[in-house]
């Protein structure tokens, strides 16, 4: 409950867009109702007036019944414009929020949610926010609108009636979709069960479809996957079965409640306390009055699946950041050499530290590759450094200024990454380059390509420096792509330069054009460059060697190579 | 989507309604006695209010009809209820079918063709793709036709009760359709392009989520809100613009089914004061003007089912029409226990014609032999390896195994005798124990355990709380890398093959982890013939020969200190441990 009010405080600023899409739907379906009611009245009524039995008035029923129409084409018209409007202002207030939110946590508290695949989670869980108020909010809210109007005229009637017909309404508008999805319950977790089961079975099957063959095995992985897939249908024969029933009843219950409607009105008839028209109208418009609560299965079915949706998002939302800035920056240092001693950090409190008792000292300029196992720790060092993550015990020093007395966008700035997954984003080179500098000209943008020896190969695609980066067609290849990054961190131009596994994942070729351009990079840049690669080591001037958080190995690339103990269990050939 | 496209996935869907026609006509079927029992729940229900209203009877006198209705109510929700579940028969039958022809298409195609594919892709067809068809089936094929039947059975009452409300109906009704189809041509297009334009707002968001830590590196990152502001309100406005449009048609259509109504009720209701017509047809035709529009308004939503499984086979009918590899029908057997003797004689292979991979491959392998191949990447030495398991065959040259050429021989006498562990072995949805003798199901526990302590993993098996059994896969306990190599390695001990092909991970692993496994695959190489794909210095060191594979050639074979020796490209791809060692 506090969610979905904390959702709906979310969406305050819109409010009138909301009540006028509400107020429309109520307005098409009460038109309805009245249209049907209306012209069942009217017939009956010209009917006795033509069999001599009483005059009528016919030119007021009768405009009515056009008017009615009218409004409710013209309202449903109206209807969909708002409503769409109204979702699609929600949806904008929803992702601005969202991303506001979350830009402070990444990618700290990002990286602690990567156990499940948070962005496919998140883009989920918005999706299905972005329907809340189509199909949640605005029809429930107008249902509840129109029983009570509807209720109210009949009661005008025949209390009774009204309330047969209101119960009715309940029935099939609340209690029978309560009660199918709690019979669905079973059936629908078990569906998503068998089919997360199959899932793996056929991604296990395509992942591993050599060593199936190999082992001879195909036979008994394709077993297993026909008979997931068959056990896949029981749950949703019964979830099919469920819903046919519970349309049915639903039904049901709608033809029950004119028959009694019309049970209870007949003798009121014959005691003249109602007249004819009247019998008619109160039939019709019973029948009609099913149509205010159509919606209201889908939204119970949405609502859950909201509500969840909402409690994940705002859990991220709410998460502190990693970080504390200061209140003031320091101002910046003379040089850019960087000093670590015995630093420890853990990301937990009652984690295993994942630096412990680094000591490490780059000068102003200087070089200094680091190797070791994943896990070893070099992520978390980029974190400290970069300010994503604060540090327990021990120091960092930038020129001899602790890191902690700069805010972490003016770490950032002096800091340029080349990192194996830095992300080039879904537009043109031009854009990804120029978001390393806002202002920087053309032929600074050139150059920059040229140094990263990318130029002619980017000049050479359709739309050249405006061609898209990762739609289909253009693609840029991986080499390719980390040559960008490159002319990226070139134009950024910072003091401090941080190269994770730059050449990672690349054929020979393309390692060789990498390696030429980190070369012009590094010049006069303090340089950390995270490595398994010898050609790549031949560029630092001193290696230091992680394992667990630790570094258990220090010393120039050839002296550790003759006498170190552990650079080699590292080293790869190719 | 190209229109004709579209037409040839709607031409597979309809392929498939052969085989469901029985459970589908039952659908149709029981649906259509629905509708006609809804007729007559009017015609009682008309009969009802005419004795009362009108003729000025009571409740005893329209008993008998207010017990019809009764019965009648009954019997609409079990045909509703029946129709649902027999029209699920018919969807369920195909997604079956459809599930298990893409399975063997895919295993067909080989490891060679799925190596080079996106398992989520590849899992999203097999999986959703196929569920998005039931609809299709379901409800559309069903309530198309009952959406052509109920209008016209209504009609069928509807002309001798009153035959200028029918006139209304029959004009009106098929421009319902009309329209629809002109929606589904024109502004439904512009509706979709809209969609389309969401979905890359969409795209766009995530894109700058993903890149949230890249954004933040070049302190752009709360820039960027007011770029997703901007971006979602210049799509409302675009979308708003298109949809203002696209609505009218849906204006048209819901003007023609209200208004229709209307006009109904007026004219009989004008023709009823003048005595023209009797109540009790003019008050059935009434009842029944609201169905007679309501499965065609419906119409809209199953046209939507429809463009959503010809989407989803897309995907389905593109991976059904991968062409296979020419299939291998060897059917020679190898003589039990012979020593293995393996030759590549001048094998050339290209994926491409004109680009090839492999040119004039010549070594060979025989029982107690390691050799280690190393290139960089792309020069061949995958490719080699999957030509060897027998994944693809040579184009030209041969592979001969104790002089049979390998092409000659059955799958099943070649790889019974043969393990392999990949780069990135895969642990399936299971046991461990399970995992551990997936190429001999009926091995005794004491087997696996004997093969996990050869490959140095029973260690760390019998220290997790559930041992053997523990589950992995994606739901399992996660695993390090080091240890899923362990039990890859168990895998080939148990099966205890004379051939070893073994493609060494690329990862850094920990010393001590790096220790175990070098150990382990020391001990299964013994009294066996082994291809390993080196990336470790410490692996070549210890091979019997080594050959350097260069753009496809083998550019130099021989041991780790004549090749260092010989100073050519492996002697340059060690320059920087020259002297670690060696």
């Amino acid at each position: 409950m506090r969610d979905l009010l904390r959702l709906l405080g979310l969406f305050r600023p819109y409010a009138r867009w909301i009540a006028a899409g509400i107020l429309l739907t109520i307005t098409v379906t009460l038109a309805n109702i009245g249209l049907l009611a209306l012209s069942g009245w009217f017939i009956t009524a010209m009917a006795l007036a033509g069999l001599g039995s009483g005059r009528i008035n016919y030119f007021t029923p009768a405009a009515g019944i056009r008017g009615l129409a009218i409004l409710r084409t013209g309202g449903r018209y109206l209807e969909r414009l708002v409503t769409h409007e109204a979702t699609f202002r929600l949806l904008s207030r929803l992702r601005v929020w969202f991303y506001e939110h979350l830009e402070p946590l990444a990618p700290a508290r990002l990286q602690y949610y990567r156990g499940g695949d948070l962005l496919s989670r998140i883009r989920a869980d918005i999706d299905t926010l972005d329907n809340f108020y189509l199909r949640v909010l605005a029809p429930s809210i107008a249902a509840a609108i129109s029983v009570l109007v509807v209720i109210g005229f009949m009661a005008l009637f025949s209390v009774p009636v009204a309330l047969t017909n209101l119960a009715g309404l309940l029935l099939a508008g609340i209690a029978l979709p309560l009660l199918a999805q709690r019979l669905g319950r079973a059936p629908g977790e078990r569906t998503v069960a068998v089919r997360a089961e199959l899932r793996s079975a056929v991604a296990d099957a395509v992942r591993g479809q050599g060593e199936l063959r190999v082992y001879q095995a195909g036979r008994r992985q394709a077993e297993r996957v026909e008979r997931l897939s068959d056990e896949l249908i029981t749950p949703q024969r019964r979830q099919a079965h469920i819903n046919g029933l519970s349309a049915a009843l639903s039904g049901l219950v709608t033809q029950f409640s004119v028959w009694i409607a019309v049970l209870i009105a007949i003798p009121l008839v014959s005691q003249k306390s109602l007249d004819g028209p009247g019998l008619a109208m109160i039939a019709l418009f019973v029948m009609a009055s099913f149509e205010s609560i159509n919606a209201l299965p889908l939204a119970f079915q949405t609502l859950g699946e909201t509500l969840a949706a909402a409690r994940r998002i705002f859990e991220i939302v709410d998460t502190r950041p990693a970080v504390t800035e200061p209140a003031e920056d320091a101002s910046r240092p003379a040089s850019f050499g960087l000093r670590l001693t015995r630093l420890r950090m853990r990301y937990t409190e009652n984690a295993a530290w994942a630096l412990d008792s680094i000591d490490l000292d780059v000068p102003a300029g200087g070089r200094l590759g680091i190797i070791g196992a994943t896990g070893s720790g070099k992520t978390s060092l980029l974190n400290v450094l970069l300010r994503f993550w604060d540090y327990q015990e021990g120091e960092v020093e930038i020129g001899d200024v602790p890191l902690r007395a700069f805010r972490g966008e003016t770490v950032r700035s002096w800091c340029a990454v080349v990192a194996q997954q830095t992300h080039l984003f879904n537009t043109s080179v031009r854009q990804n380059l120029l978001l390393a500098r806002p202002e920087a000209s053309e032929a600074e943008l050139i150059e920059a390509l040229r140094q990263a020896n990318i130029h002619d190969e980017i000049m050479a695609l359709p739309e050249g420096l405006d061609t898209f980066v990762g739609e289909t067609g253009t693609r840029l290849s991986g080499g390719q792509a980390r040559r960008v990054a490159i002319a990226r961190a070139l134009l950024k131009d910072a003091p401090i330069l941080i190269l994770d596994e730059p050449t990672e994942g690349l054929d020979a070729e393309s390692e060789h054009a990498v390696l030429q351009a980190l070369q012009i990079l590094m010049q006069d840049r303090t340089t950390l460059l995270i490595t398994h690669r010898p050609q790549a080591l031949s560029y630092v001037d001193d290696i230091a060697v992680m394992s667990h958080g630790r570094i258990i190995e220090r010393g120039a690339p050839t002296t550790l190579l003759q006498e170190g103990r552990h650079l080699s269990a590292y080293a790869h050939i190719s | 989507m190209p229109r004709t496209t579209g037409k040839l996935l709607n031409d597979w869907l309809r392929s498939h309604v052969g085989r469901v026609r029985r459970p589908l006509t039952a659908a149709v079927a029981v649906g259509a006695v629905g509708g006609l029992l809804l007729i007559l729940q009017a015609w009682l229900l008309a009969l009802t209010i005419n004795a009362v209203a009108i003729e000025g009877h009571g409740l005893t006198y329209v008993w008998p009809w207010m017990t019809g209705l009764i019965g009648v109510f009954a019997a609409r929700a079990v045909v509703s209820a029946l129709s649902e579940a027999t029209a699920f028969e018919a969807a369920a039958r195909v997604k079956l079918d459809v599930r298990k022809r893409v399975y063997a298409h895919l295993e067909a195609l080989g490891p060679a063709w799925t190596r080079q594919q996106r398992t989520g892709d590849l899992a999203n067809t097999l999986i959703d793709g196929v569920e998005s068809l039931e609809k299709y089936y379901a409800n559309y094929l069903p309530q198309t036709a009952l959406a052509a039947f109920i209008p016209f059975a209504i009609l069928v009452f509807v002309f001798p009760s009153d035959w200028i409300s029918g006139l209304i109906m029959l004009i009106t009704a098929p421009l319902i359709p009309f329209f629809m189809i002109l929606i589904g041509k024109g502004a439904e297009r512009l509706n979709q392009r809209q969609w389309r334009k969401l979905a890359r707002m969409s795209a766009h968001f995530f894109d700058v989520i993903e890149g949230l830590t890249t954004l933040k590196l070049f302190n752009a990152s709360r820039f960027e809100a007011e770029v997703v502001a901007q971006i979602s309100d210049e799509y409302r406005r675009s979308t708003m613009a298109v949809l203002r449009v696209a609505f009218l048609s849906s204006l048209v259509l819901e003007f023609l089914a209200t208004v229709s109504i209307a006009m109904v009720a007026v004219f009989i209701g004008f023709r009823l004061l003048y005595g023209d017509i009797h109540y009790l047809p003019g008050f059935f035709v009434l009842l029944l003007a609201p169905e007679f529009y309501l499965p065609l308004r419906n119409m809209g939503t199953q046209y939507h089912a429809r463009m959503e499984a010809i989407g989803a086979s897309e995907q389905i009918v593109k991976l059904l029409n991968t062409p296979l590899p020419e299939s291998k029908a060897g059917t020679d057997s190898l003589p039990d226990a012979a020593p293995l003797d393996i030759r590549f004689e001048h094998v050339g292979f290209a994926y491409e014609p004109g680009q090839a991979v492999l040119t004039d491959i010549d070594f060979s392998l025989a029982h107690g032999e390691r050799v280690a191949l190393v290139g960089p990447s792309g020069a061949g030495k995958t490719t080699l390896s999957q030509l060897l398991l027998g994944f693809m065959q040579p184009q030209s040259g041969r592979i001969s195994v104790n002089g049979v050429d390998l092409s000659e021989l059955s799958e099943d006498a070649w790889l019974s005798r043969v393990a392999w562990l990949p780069q990135r072995p895969t642990l399936f949805h299971g046991s461990i124990l399970d995992n551990i003798r997936l190429g001999r199901p009926d091995a005794t526990p004491e087997a696996v355990h004997r093969a996990a302590e050869l490959a140095n993993a029973a260690t760390f098996i019998e220290a997790l709380p559930q041992s053997y059994d523990t589950q992995v896969g994606d739901r399992g306990q996660g695993l390090s890398g080091g240890e899923i190599q362990r039990i890859a390695l168990a895998r080939a001990f148990l099966k205890n093959a004379q051939l070893v092909v073994l493609d060494e991970a690329s990862a850094s692993l920990d010393p001590e982890t790096e220790a175990l496994i070098t150990e382990s695959v020391e001990r299964l190489a013994h009294d066996r013939a082994m291809l390993i794909i080196a990336h470790r210095l410490e692996t070549v060191r210890r091979a019997d020969r080594i050959l350097v594979l260069n753009r496809g050639r083998i550019a130099e074979q021989g041991r780790h200190d004549e090749l260092l020796a010989g100073g050519g490209l492996y002697a340059g791809m060690n320059s920087l441990y020259g002297g670690a060692g060696a």
